[in-house]
């Protein structure tokens, strides 16, 4: 690599050097910024991301692969960092007074969201089994930090060690996988990859290659058989951080998901079948066991299990239209998921309240507003038009009939019916029953602002989805 | 493209619904939501002033591009078939308030942003011409009409709400699949003018028209689907009821004749004679279980599954007069219905029972209260003069042509619905008055006179002289019927 090829993949590679930088600054300044003056830091931060969001923007048209092939960046990368850079805002905005109820360190919450904002963007726009890996152990280590960061907790701190091990088991595994792949193929160039897997499709050994990746790559996005740790790192975890977790990481994960699979040359091959019956498992196993959740916190954490196995399906219609789905459904997935979230959260004044489903009871009469805007979430969530968590299912339906799987998505839209139960139970219990007591909630400026954003974002995507749809089939890979 | 007169009908409402949100006094909304739906009512009479009997085009036309990507537009318009029901939408909508004005007492803003909100997602329903919108108006009413059911109904509304939602969406689903598929294999269009026009093989006709008759069949409801219907009448405060019957059931069947009929014609007339059953036993089952009720709201719903097996009995008679009547009947039933949800109501509201067994000697308490009532039991029994008759006469005839064996059975229905309306009637307005004894009823007010009024004078207008009417059907009906069989006989 030369001067000039150095230089052009620093330039390329400014936003998540930006993000990097100032979660070192934010460090140091979080030191010298008192206690009560906390929103400071909360203001840097998304100063930072809204920094690195504009660098993103300028170099969204450039379709450029740097770092000796291992970085790309292009439409479809960007795409998929504007999701990390909303879902990182809009935690940052729902955290503060949850943070302050909880007693957490404001500096260090902040710099690991920001390092973790950084892995995300690095596995977004990796083109290297390699540097795949690193982006996805940067996200991880971080996120295991901050599942664990309620340390007087015993649920938090359980849930941290279980993410740990199970997370690094699945590193583990997905290692092995990269390192079967080098010795078989000599290469961990994606590219490279492709045409190696599809030139000997049966060799037994790239097989299991192939599949100890994927099965690493679906430990993130809590697919099935890979979802155990989902309910209890999603119950344990600081409730923003959950938000986040449903949102980023499991995005990120469907980025290089999406870069290895729908590969052009790999797709010629029959991953799908294998991806379809683990999507049609993961949606029944959601939408099922969730049915009989009373701690709202665990029964998203089933239903987000549930959207990803329909997410999923996208990726098994393949072809452009089915990429396009994946991404503007995890985009629309962002707004309503951490909309949801947003609420759980302004529930929680104290310690404790917020998390049994019963608390929410007769919200609609102390407080429409949060109430009004739950329902939407809910609905959106279940799929009901005119939301957008219609407009993303019928996308993605779209493109798997369009791909010849009918009975996939009769299966697909049946199971949706079952999750729209769990839903509407919740709205049930906020519009249908009698408040149980008088209750303060926890709003700031920054969650009412961030449940603003969220809203908006769940009427006006599903109203006028023209432009979004275009955005997302744009950034398509090779598209 | 002229003034966008349809699209102001259609989203008035939704405009009332932003105002009422920002609105505190329950009285301010109230009066603000009985002018919408009133200003509602008179632009559609506009509407049918202008509309023109003698062609089966679509007028009062609107379209533009909505998400270009996928073909989708917003196009709205309204034939002979579909202006009656946006027509008796707009009609039922402010009897709709007035029936809620005392009977709601609690979150009554969150009530009349639901009621608005339905009337707004209805008449969409009604005059959407492109299959994606018709789709997100169809399933986005799941939302305010759960609310209506399961926030202000009975005892077992939470019960009841929970088993309207899901089984409509269940229907409803496998209806999106069929859409989806019809988009692709009719050419990437979501235009349901240009898919009638589509040329699809008689298998792919076959399985679209199974998953649209599950959605259908559901709202309609047709036997053995129908169970979530009489929980969700019984349990639904009155303008629920009379919104469900009165404009929810005629979707189904609205559904049949816009979509099955013209795009999957081989099916339909392969599959109308397992559709003529199932009316008939809809219609003799339905009659038989109102027949074994105590509860009015019971006894009016399993008498509207009854009756609209007449309506797809003459829909899928498949020729001129089953068809003209299957749709007047559609009209008369919402009328009809409508008017006798409204009783229930009004009686439930002084005596706060529904049983039967409660009521007696009505007509010397209240005779104005029981002479409306003897007239809507009349016209739902189909009594010559008055508006069923002329429905069910057609479509008893049409039916006959089509299968003598099927229409005679479903006159027992008819035979039925005089049994259990007219012993109903005796033994809730004749013989000695116990209503008097325990309950403070008065006879009706100016506010109820008011919404049964316009109801009354449709059902001996329609019954004396139906022509105005049958002539704004008559066309789009006989052109629906070429679509038909020109296609088959293509074949």
């Amino acid at each position: 690599m030369n001067q000039a090829q150095l230089l052009q993949s620093v330039l390329v590679s400014l936003p998540e050097i930006v993000v990097i930088t100032g979660a070192c600054v934010l460090l140091i300044l979080s030191l010298f910024v008192r206690p009560e003056r906390g929103y400071i830091l909360d203001l840097a931060a998304i100063a930072v991301v809204l920094v690195a969001a504009a660098l993103t923007w300028a170099l969204a048209d450039q379709n450029l692969l740097v770092y000796s092939g291992m970085f790309a960046s292009d439409r479809y990368s960007a795409f998929f960092k504007a999701i990390f850079y909303i879902s990182t805002v809009l935690t940052l905005l729902l955290s503060r007074r949850y943070v302050e109820i909880e007693r957490v360190q404001r500096g260090e919450y902040n710099v690991l969201l920001l390092f973790a904002l950084s892995g995300m963007m690095i596995m977004a726009s990796a083109n290297d089994l390699l540097s795949i890996y690193v982006g996805l152990e940067l996200m991880a280590l971080c996120t295991y930090v901050l599942t664990g960061l309620l340390r007087r907790e015993v649920r938090s701190n359980e849930a941290a060690l279980k993410y740990v091990i199970l997370g690094a088991v699945s590193t583990g595994v997905f290692l092995y996988g990269v390192s079967l792949i080098y010795g078989l193929t000599g290469t961990t160039e994606l590219d490279a990859l492709a045409t190696a897997v599809t030139a000997s499709q049966r060799d037994p050994g790239l097989l299991l290659a192939v599949v100890f990746i994927v099965a690493g790559l679906v430990f993130k996005v809590g697919a099935v058989p890979f979802h155990m740790w989902v309910p209890d790192v999603y119950e344990g975890a600081p409730t923003p951080i959950t938000a986040f977790m449903s949102v980023g990481p499991k995005a990120a994960g469907f980025a290089v998901i999406l870069r290895v699979v729908l590969n052009p040359l790999l797709a010629a091959t029959d991953v799908w079948i294998v991806v379809a019956v683990i999507a049609v498992f993961t949606m029944a196993l959601g939408s099922f066991v969730a049915l009989v959740q009373d701690n709202i916190k665990r029964l998203l954490a089933y239903s987000s299990i549930a959207h990803s196995g329909f997410v999923l399906l996208g990726i098994v219609a393949g072809g452009p239209d089915g990429a396009a789905s994946v991404m503007l459904y995890l985009l629309i997935y962002t707004f309503m998921n951490i909309g949801i979230f947003a609420a759980v959260i302004a529930m929680r004044s104290e310690v404790g309240r917020g998390e049994a489903i019963d608390d929410f009871s007769g919200l609609s009469r102390s407080h429409p507003a949060l109430a009004l805007s739950m329902l939407l979430f809910l609905f959106a969530l279940a799929g009901i038009p005119p939301t957008a968590g219609f407009f993303a299912k019928f996308y993605v339906l779209v493109a798997l009939i369009e791909g010849g799987h009918v009975t996939i998505s009769v299966i697909a839209v049946l199971l949706s019916v079952v999750a729209a139960y769990f839903y509407i139970r919740i709205v049930m219990v906020i519009y249908m029953r009698d408040p149980a007591g008088k209750f303060e909630l926890a709003f700031t400026p920054g969650l009412k602002l961030a449940l603003a954003i969220a809203v908006v974002g769940t009427i006006v995507i599903g109203l006028l989805p023209a432009w979004f749809l275009n955005l997302a089939q744009m950034s398509v890979l090779g598209g | 493209m002229g003034f966008p007169l349809l699209s102001l009908i259609i989203f008035l409402p939704t405009a009332g619904v932003v105002a009422v949100l920002f609105m505190r006094d329950a009285k301010t909304i109230k009066w603000t939501a009985l002018a919408v739906t009133l200003v509602d009512f008179v632009l559609c009479l506009l509407l049918l002033l202008g509309f023109d009997t003698s062609t089966h085009e679509m007028q009062f036309a609107e379209e533009r591009n909505w998400i270009p990507a996928l073909g989708i537009k917003y196009a709205v318009a309204v034939d002979g078939i579909s202006i009656l029901f946006v027509f008796l939408t707009a009609l039922l909508g402010w009897i709709c308030v007035l029936a809620s004005w005392n009977a709601i007492e609690t979150m009554v803003k969150a009530f009349m942003v639901s009621l608005l909100a339905m009337q707004t997602l209805m008449l969409g329903v009604f005059s959407a011409l492109d299959l994606f919108l018709f789709y997100v108006f169809w399933e986005a009413m799941l939302v305010p009409m759960y609310a209506i059911i399961g926030i202000w109904g009975g005892e077992r509304r939470v019960y009841a709400a929970f088993k309207f939602f899901l089984y409509t969406l269940a229907g409803s689903v496998l209806f999106l699949i069929g859409i989806i598929v019809l988009y692709f294999q009719g050419g990437r269009t979501f235009d349901i003018l240009a898919l009638m026009n589509a040329d699809l093989a008689f298998v792919t006709q076959a399985w679209l028209f199974f998953a649209f008759l599950i959605a259908f069949a559901v709202k309609v409801p047709m036997v053995p689907v129908h169970t979530w219907l009489p929980d969700a009448h019984v349990e639904a405060p009155t303008a629920g009821s009379i919104i469900l019957a009165g404009v929810l059931l005629k979707m189904g069947t609205y559904g049949f004749l816009r979509f099955s009929l013209p795009m999957l014609p081989e099916a339909s007339v392969y599959f109308s004679t397992f559709m003529l059953i199932l009316s008939a036993i809809a219609i003799v089952y339905g009659g038989l279980l109102a027949l074994a009720q105590d509860d009015l709201k019971k006894l009016v719903a399993y008498s509207s599954i009854s009756h609209m097996g007449f309506v797809t009995l003459g829909i899928f008679a498949l020729n001129s007069r089953g068809v003209t009547g299957g749709i007047l009947q559609m009209l008369n039933h919402g009328i009809t219905t409508g008017a006798l949800f409204l009783f229930v109501g009004l009686m439930y509201e002084r005596t706060h029972s529904r049983s039967i067994a409660d009521y007696g000697g009505l007509m010397k308490v209240a005779p104005f209260c029981s002479i409306f009532l003897g007239l809507f039991t009349l016209s739902s029994m189909a009594l010559p003069g008055l508006n069923s008759f002329v429905g069910e006469l057609l479509i008893l005839s049409g039916a006959f042509a089509a299968n003598p064996l099927l229409a005679g059975i479903s006159i027992l229905g008819a035979v039925l619905a005089a049994a259990y309306l007219l012993s109903m009637f005796r033994r809730v307005a004749l013989g000695s008055a116990r209503v008097e004894e325990q309950y403070d009823f008065w006879d009706l007010d100016r506010r109820e006179l008011a919404s049964i009024l316009p109801l009354a004078v449709l059902v001996i207008w329609i019954g004396l002289y139906p022509k105005p009417f049958l002539s704004i059907i008559q066309t789009s009906a006989d052109h629906l019927l070429t679509q038909v069989h020109d296609k088959e006989g293509a074949e």
